[in-house]
């Protein structure tokens, strides 16, 4: 398909602008943080040269971003925004309000830590806390992956009439440069029709969003949304196959990697799972059966395809690069939430590796193998060095 | 896999030094992956550039520890900060005018001196080293090509194309002979 796209070297964040200019959005309201400014700066740039012909809003704060992308969303527009760590907390009160007017609003998130104390480094815990939002969530680890989670999420996301969240983390991937096939305007305008909103607010047209209801329409509502959001599998098949036909690349709800036969699973998201492969890899070749299994989509967490996928695996070992306190690592507890219940449940690790940053090599991943594949699990999560 | 390091103190042009060699091995149809310290960097601190190159796709996430070679922008850098990431058999270029016997105290180390600065003055680049010092480590690292590099280099440049070219390919020249 090499004349349907173009090889360009990009950092993570500049394949995710590339992402949205082709996806056409209407609206982009945007406020710059940390590691995501350069997401915004290449939109601006798109822009100023003509090449984006949505209309920017540079409002005074993320809370005022996302009230304008809500805005935007329900009178019928395409919205694309972008954020990270403090930005995507400030909008937290609107995240819940998005997702219940069902808003099909795309937003990249680039993980990094929170405060305080301040810092830039790659951490999840920022767009794991929004997982009660009602917005589905990706996590992406490479700028390919990034471009291409971007552009499906629209589909996904006018499909099921819910907004979608895509995270990569901050440094080695939004600010790492690497190849990048970025597809044609023509291949993604024939993925990615027009957006024709079921319901809008216009004023030609006499429905309004968010009036005050009983208990019991409160109660339809989340029904609804629950509907909705596990319609995600489905309008990401769709998304994905078409997808798969386009470019040759495709992706999935969960991804296993050298998992057949594999005594040990290392489970994790995000960027360790690149570094997980060659730590697979490497011992494999010393003998150890073990495989990775990466989860790309978190929310609806995709609790059936993970008890299909760990059934027999005697052991395995979640690597949560997020942290919350009082409980350990988020991966770690929702997989066994997940997985409780079946009759061959493997024992599950919980380790802490590389909260806020801290850098885990391959040769890290194989040594924890080693040292908790016979061990008896803790209950909680436990910190590694 | 070859795995590359640049320092240099912030303003020196460590950052671009790492992009134009990212693009040039790019351009060659390799895979690359680059990345630098961020955040925190202001003019005069150390800064990092870490790449990775490969033949096939690059999947690590993680800081480059071990670097097969270095290309170090200031000699005032060249102490334990900086050389935890060496040892015997790392490549490490510097930019200094004094020569190699000079750095024997620092301990079995690979050291090439290259004075950057002297074949910048002499191109009319002031102390603009950093074509000169990609020229010397692309020559005594082997790759990638002066071809490829100087065209990068003069795409890249956004004032001086051919003076940033000509030094460059003196430092290339330079190095030939030098055994890393």
């Amino acid at each position: 398909m090499s004349g349907e796209s173009t090889r360009m070297l990009l950092s993570g964040n500049h394949a995710v602008a590339w992402g949205a200019r082709l996806a056409r959005p209407d609206v982009i309201p945007v406020y710059p943080i940390t590691p995501q400014t350069p997401i915004l700066e290449k939109i601006t740039d798109f822009h100023a040269a003509g090449e984006v012909q949505a209309e920017m809003l540079t409002p005074e704060s993320e809370h005022s971003a996302m009230s304008a992308c809500i805005t935007a969303s329900i009178s019928g527009s395409r919205v694309f925004t972008a954020t990270s760590s403090q930005g995507l907390l400030l909008m937290h009160e609107l995240l819940h309000y998005a997702a219940g007017a069902r808003a099909p609003i795309v937003m990249f998130n680039v993980n990094r830590t929170v405060a305080s104390p301040w810092a830039f480094w790659p951490d999840q815990t920022d767009s794991l806390a929004q997982r009660d939002t009602g917005w589905v969530q990706f996590y992406s680890e490479s700028a390919q992956e990034s471009i291409d989670s971007v552009i499906q999420a629209f589909h996904i996301a006018e499909t099921i009439g819910l907004p979608v969240m895509i995270s990569h983390e901050a440094f080695y991937v939004s600010h790492a440069m690497e190849p990048v096939e970025v597809p044609s305007q023509a291949l993604v305008d024939d993925f990615l029709p027009t957006y024709k909103a079921t319901h809008k607010l216009d004023p030609l047209i006499g429905q309004s969003f968010g009036s005050p209801v009983d208990a019991a329409t409160y109660n339809r509502t989340r029904r609804e949304m629950d509907v909705a959001i596990n319609s995600t599998y489905e309008a990401f098949e769709a998304a994905n196959s078409t997808w798969q036909q386009l470019t040759g690349r495709g992706y999935g709800i969960i991804e296993q990697y050298r998992t057949d036969g594999a005594d040990v699973v290392v489970v994790t998201m995000g960027s360790m799972c690149g570094t997980a492969r060659d730590a697979v890899d490497n011992l494999r070749d010393q003998g150890q059966a073990v495989g990775l299994l990466k989860v790309r989509l978190f929310r609806p967490f995709p609790y059936r395809q993970l008890r299909e996928a760990l059934s027999g695996v005697p052991c395995v070992i979640v690597l949560d690069r997020n942290f919350s306190p009082g409980m350990g690592g988020i991966l770690h507890q929702e997989l066994k939430a997940a997985l409780s219940g079946m009759d061959d449940m493997p024992k599950i690790h919980g380790l802490l590796a590389g909260v806020g940053g801290v850098n885990v090599v391959p040769e890290k991943i194989e040594e924890l193998v080693k040292q908790y594949t016979d061990a008896e699990p803790n209950i909680a999560s436990l910190w590694v060095e | 896999m070859l795995e590359i390091l640049i320092q240099g103190r912030g303003g020196q042009g460590a950052q671009t030094a790492g992009n134009l060699l990212a693009r040039t091995f790019f351009a060659e149809g390799k895979y690359v992956q680059s990345f630098a310290s961020y955040g925190g960097a202001r003019r005069g601190t150390p800064v990092n550039s870490f790449l990775r190159v490969d033949d096939k796709p690059i999947r690590l996430r993680c800081s480059i520890e071990h670097p097969a070679a270095i290309l170090c922008f200031d000699d005032s850098l060249l102490q334990g900060q900086l050389l935890q990431f060496a040892s015997k058999d790392t490549v490490i270029v510097v930019n200094s005018r004094r020569d190699a016997e000079h750095y024997a105290s620092l301990g079995d180390y690979n050291i090439i001196p290259i004075d950057g600065i002297g074949i910048a003055q002499k191109n009319n680049m002031g102390r603009i080293v950093n074509s000169a010092l990609l020229g010397s480590f692309a020559g005594v690292l082997h790759q990638p090509s002066i071809e490829m590099l100087s065209q990068v280099v003069e795409e890249s440049a956004p004032v001086k194309k051919q003076e940033n070219v000509a030094a460059c390919e003196e430092a290339f020249h330079l190095t030939q002979g030098v055994h890393a």
